[in-house]
């Protein structure tokens, strides 16, 4: 089963130090070693984003920063494991010394129900992955 | 550039309520549109934060919260990764996405770090030679 491991940031923040990197690339190490990192990404502060807002009436943009968003994503990771449990491991091994991380299941396909309504987008969403990433079927 | 499309989680998502048909249907034909344009490079839906956890740092220790979370808008229910030319073009592909609850929704847009937004040094190769390894297997 998949994770998403979401690593939490407060307000506008900066780029990592060259030596946290470090650290953190000793971590992901270890993670690729074991064969259960499948992906991992930082962001960009948020004023470097958007918000859009949808209603009724229509899709609405905000730039960022955002000041109502208290909880705002630093990064994340992507884990193939065996439970909770072992993400839960793996997590409490990153090198932080204070903050929160998330930890959330990724829906795979055969976690949808399957009925008729259902069953062309699901087929679809498992033929792309099929192919590899999705991004590998277009080249 | 890349961008990290985030969608937030509403009483719907984060109750476990599948999509109807015709956001189902809208949906698929978005994604096929982001697919042949070379835009889509990966996404996930997430399930409830009733099945996850948060993890506590401070200092040497780690203490662990089950969910659910009870801030619902500032929860994640899904997200894409694009690849555009730039922050307008993420935010004009995100402007055409049908929108995901029917009524109100939030949808963030975030640029992913890349290796040319660091000065070059050792720790930065060994980082971002990881994330490719790990993106190759």
């Amino acid at each position: 089963m998949r994770f998403m491991v979401i690593v939490k940031a407060t307000g506008e923040y900066g780029s990592p130090s060259p030596e946290e990197l470090a650290e953190m690339g000793r971590y992901n190490e270890k993670l690729i070693e074991a064969g259960v990192m499948k992906g991992g990404e930082g962001l960009l502060p948020p004023s470097k984003g958007a918000l859009v807002r949808f209603s009724k009436a229509g899709p609405t943009v905000v730039d960022g920063p955002f000041s109502e968003t208290k909880e705002l994503i630093g990064g994340f990771w992507i884990l193939d494991v065996k439970s909770k449990e072992e993400c839960l491991e793996w997590v409490k091994q990153i090198p932080f010394g204070e903050g929160e991380v998330e930890v959330r299941q990724i829906a795979e396909v055969e976690d949808f129900t399957r009925d008729e309504v259902s069953a062309p987008a699901l087929d679809q969403e498992k033929a792309w992955r099929e192919r590899g990433d999705w991004d590998q079927q277009i080249g | 550039m890349r961008f990290m499309v985030i969608v937030h989680a509403t009483r719907d998502t984060e109750a476990g309520v599948m999509p109807g048909e015709e956001l189902l249907e809208a949906m698929g034909k978005y994604n096929a549109e982001l697919v042949k344009a070379g835009v889509m490079l990966d996404g996930a839906g997430l399930q409830p934060s009733s099945k996850g956890a948060r993890v506590h740092f401070s200092g040497d220790r780690t203490r662990v919260v089950d969910g659910p979370f009870t801030e619902t808008k500032e929860l994640i229910a899904g997200y894409s990764v694009l690849q555009c030319n730039s922050r307008e073009e993420a935010i004009e592909w995100v402007r055409r996405m049908p929108n995901p609850t029917g009524e109100e929704g939030i949808v963030e847009i975030r640029q992913l770090y890349e290796l040319d937004d660091f000065g070059p040094s050792e720790a930065i190769e060994t980082h971002f030679r990881g994330q490719d390894h790990a993106a190759a297997r």
